[in-house]
């Protein structure tokens, strides 16, 4: 089955994009900002900020008071929240119909109004609350910095993503109001941000409020992105870290080099990962946690990426008393053996319709139906991307997948974190 | 030019949407939820029986036994029973809560009586193959570690063990402990199932966009077929019984944590309170909702300590809890835990009217689009229905919130602010634990 959610665009004479989906089911509309600035965009010595810069885009603006974005969404029953990653920045709310104008009013004082109210003292405060969000999710939980240190084998050094969304101690630490000030004058453009609106309206309302409240907003004359990197290959000599430390098991996780997003080659590649972890039926989970026991749990992510390379994972939590050693192999025959023997019939039907049914199931929200219209449209130009999705994954051969696994997921460029539990 | 802020005009009324009310010939009862659009079927079977009922010295074998029904029946092979579910891109989940059984399936309309025969035949005839089971119990060992690793996990299950007497099941971990875990055999799986996993009192819920008589006919030839032959057991055990006497503080020790997690728990309400359940959730909200709640505002907005604190009014079937949850940087663990008592100990001064409506607003004005997908809807009925409650609930709360003042906020806040309370502190106790003694708010124990 395939969705077919109306798509309508249109562009201000600014370059913002906006994109109208209506959906009368429910009186409400999803208002969706995506930036094209994340941690990729950051500097040497500056990690961090653009996640440290979505807090600041809460404290106030030209117009709005410190606290009074959230209070006056929340007052009229909006959900909200922002997010920050390697490639954007998007700020979203599910609004009743009837604040629709509201909250398209408060993002156009934040993402086109926001210096006169950035202070010294909005700045340091939200810095204490980032380094309080980076110790409860990373710095004081088992495995926390496990993520970071296997990009940072992927990505060489100095690669845009050789570093993580959250930045380090130091770097927050030394992140200046000017710092601030410039990376908002640099980043948070018209011509950079894509606005979606899904929900409870019709295309040239939307497009008519977008051009009410945004039109205004304009653009500094440097350009905001640097070319695009161009795309690395599997690693070669790949890196490995290995922890012994307060851990509960020992775990591995295998991070790769993947194809960029938006192409044919990242969906097969995903595909791929699905089948040797994505599910119960999947390869590794089978073989490892099922048959053989030597597994607890085993997972995998590849999640797409827009400067010239991806990057997937594969992560697996070791059974008491068996070896890291035996496991490590255990992987390795098992991603061996995708390269050259492609799924069969019966385990790409499975990976086929639990792609479907989950997919589905997300785009049941209109949020988050607005967030991949947002994404797609900002990154890959490609707002229709939710109703075609599916064809394209449904296109995908079983020797596909193989020759994806053999270029892209093979043992050999694999760059290895291990950690071990104190008693071993 | 820039335009003048917007006004809001009044939201339209909204209530949960009706269900449609059936029996099966077995006696199980279906509540069906229309949702036209819908892609994706949403399905909750609920079994009623009491976690309470697990024999002590195998406490989490109702847990293994949500786990591992689908494991292998008589028919399939565990292997096959997984390949089954996933070919059809049917999303199945079973767990354990307080009150009984809850057996899910996701999938396409087209595949939802697909999902509904492999479910009842992980219900009626689950094999319970001792590798399988073994595995399992293996893998739940080990996930007792990672969440003792967990600060807020560990802090939660310190918390109930404290706040609960000993005698009641609810003063121990819903999945069991390492030790009643590690006695879980297949054949312990298969007695409990045998016993308390029957068709007697069992709800479906369906949610999705629905043909009703085709539904009902697919559910009839389904779960409707669903017997057991024995008599149903009586249950007389003890759930959740409150520990007695004065504010206890436990501090688990973590040398050289970077953060104390706090966590406080006193005694709430259930849902059936005297005078409505409408202004607990404002009292959540009011105090720990948002960043601008009275938590927040002083802990992250103000003084930084914190990425975030939160509140809420968790019920029970009968009685519940108040909890109040976050952590914040090790070196002001005596501070922020100060902090944290006296601005609820403030709340009994009174709350405005201003911070009354922004509440009732919020929960109010969120209803259409928190359910508006089919998995919340069923999620939230069976729910409900496990709590012996109809989705009407949500309507007529919603209503009595509408109404609420300041002063029913304040009476609410009164009735439960003096009862039993437990806090709990999961950080560095070579460091702090002195301090929090100097604090004089109870009984410290380090653990």
């Amino acid at each position: 089955m395939r969705p077919h959610y109306p798509i309508a665009t249109h562009r201000l004479d600014n370059g913002l994009r906006v994109v109208v989906s209506p959906d009368h089911s429910v009186p409400a509309v999803a208002v969706n900002l995506w930036v094209g600035v994340g941690s990729r965009h950051e500097q040497p010595g500056r990690t961090g900020l653009a996640h440290l810069f979505e807090h600041l885009m809460f404290q106030g603006s030209e117009n709005v008071a410190e606290g009074e974005h959230f209070a006056a969404l929340l007052a009229q029953g909006a959900q909200m929240n922002a997010t920050t990653w390697v490639d954007r920045t998007n700020y979203f709310e599910l609004v009743p119909t009837g604040a629709l104008e509201l909250a398209l009013w408060l993002e156009a004082d934040r993402h086109g109004r926001l210096l006169p109210a950035l202070t010294q003292g909005n700045l340091d405060n939200q810095r204490d609350v980032v380094k309080e969000e980076k110790r409860q999710r990373y710095d004081n939980v088992p495995y926390g910095t496990a993520y970071a240190e296997l990009t940072s084998l992927v990505f060489p050094e100095g690669h845009p993503y050789h570093h993580t969304t959250i930045g380090s101690m130091e770097d927050l630490d030394a992140a200046s109001l000017t710092d601030a000030r410039d990376f908002y004058s640099r980043h948070y453009r018209p011509n950079n941000t894509v606005l979606s609106l899904v929900g409870d309206i019709d295309p040239d309302d939307g497009f008519a409020l977008a051009a009410k409240y945004f039109d205004e907003l304009t653009n500094p004359d440097v350009p905001s992105d640097r070319p695009l990197a161009a795309p690395l290959p599997p690693l070669i000599g790949p890196g490995r870290i290995e922890k012994t430390c307060d851990v509960p098991s020992d775990r591995l996780y295998f991070g790769f080099r993947l194809p960029a997003g938006g192409t044919d080659d990242f969906i097969t590649a995903e595909l791929a990962f699905d089948l040797l972890a994505g599910l119960a039926t999947s390869r590794l989970y089978r073989r490892m946690v099922r048959q053989d026991q030597v597994v607890l749990h085993a997972s995998r992510n590849a999640g797409a990426r827009i400067d010239g390379t991806s990057m997937g994972a594969l992560i697996v939590d070791v059974a008491d008393g068996v070896s890291v050693e035996r496991v490590e192999e255990g992987v390795a025959e098992e991603l061996h053996r995708l390269a050259k023997e492609p799924p069969t019939e019966s385990e790409m039907a499975a990976a086929l319709a639990d792609v479907e049914r989950w997919w589905l199931q997300s785009l049941a929200q209109p949020d988050e139906r607005a967030d991949v219209i947002s994404g797609n449209a900002l990154l890959y130009d490609d707002p229709d991307h939710l109703n075609t999705y599916l064809d394209r994954v449904a296109a995908v051969t079983a020797d596909d997948v193989a020759a994806s696994a053999a270029t892209w997921a093979q043992p050999e460029s694999a760059a290895v974190v291990v950690y071990r539990t104190e008693e071993n | 030019m820039v335009q003048p802020r917007p006004a809001v005009p009044l939201a339209q009324p909204w209530a949960f949407p009706p269900e449609s009310r059936h029996l099966l010939d077995n006696g199980i009862e279906v509540l069906l939820y229309n949702r036209p659009g819908q892609h994706i079927t949403s399905t909750r079977v609920l079994v009623p029986a009491p976690i309470a009922v697990e024999p002590r010295e195998v406490e989490g074998v109702a847990a293994m036994v949500a786990r591992t029904m689908d494991e292998g029946t008589l028919r399939h092979s565990a292997d096959e029973m997984a390949e089954l579910f996933e070919v059809n891109g049917i999303a199945y989940g079973a767990g354990y809560g307080a009150r009984g059984l809850t057996v899910e399936t996701e999938s396409t309309a087209a595949k939802a009586a697909q999902g509904w025969a492999l479910l009842t035949e992980c219900l009626q005839e689950p094999a319970f193959p001792p590798e399988e089971v073994s595995r399992h119990v293996r893998q739940r060992l080990a996930e007792i570690e990672h969440e003792d690793a967990s600060p807020d996990m560990r802090a939660a299950k310190e918390c109930a063990a404290v706040f609960y007497d000993q005698r009641s099941r609810a003063s121990r971990p819903a999945g069991g402990t390492a030790e009643t875990v590690g006695g879980i055999t297949a054949a312990r799986c298969a007695t409990f199932h045998s016993r308390w996993i029957r068709p007697e009192g069992a709800t479906v819920v369906v949610a999705g966009e629905l043909d009703e008589a085709q539904v009902l006919r697919e559910l009839s030839a389904t779960i409707g077929t669903w017997q057991v032959e024995t008599s149903a057991p009586q249950d007389d055990s003890l759930a959740a019984l409150v520990a007695e006497g004065e504010t206890r503080v436990r501090f688990v020790h973590r040398p050289g944590a970077v953060q104390t997690e706090i966590y406080l728990g006193s005694l709430g309400p259930d849902r059936r309170v005297a005078g409505g359940w409408a202004p607990y959730p404002a009292l959540s909200f009011v105090m720990g909702g948002s960043p601008n709640a009275r938590l927040d505002a002083v802990l992250r907005e103000e003084k930084g300590y914190t990425y975030g604190f939160r509140s809420v009014f968790r019920p029970r079937s009968e009685d519940g809890m108040f909890i109040v949850s976050g952590s914040v940087r090790s070196d002001v663990t005596v501070e922020a835990t100060r902090l944290t008592l006296e601005i609820l100990d403030n709340a009994a001064a009174g709350f405005t009217e201003a911070e009354t409506r922004a509440a009732t607003d919020f929960i109010g004005k969120t209803a259409p689009a928190r359910y508006a997908t089919a998995d919340a809807v069923a999620d939230e009925a069976a729910m409900l229905r496990s709590n012996g409650l109809g989705t009407d609930f949500i309507s007529s709360y919603l209503e009595q919130l509408a109404l609420l003042r300041a002063a029913d906020l304040d009476a609410a806040w009164r009735k439960w602010v003096d009862r039993p309370r437990t806090i709990v502190l999961v950080g560095d106790a070579d460091r702090h634990a002195a301090g929090i003694r100097e604090l004089g708010i109870g009984d410290v124990t380090v653990v």
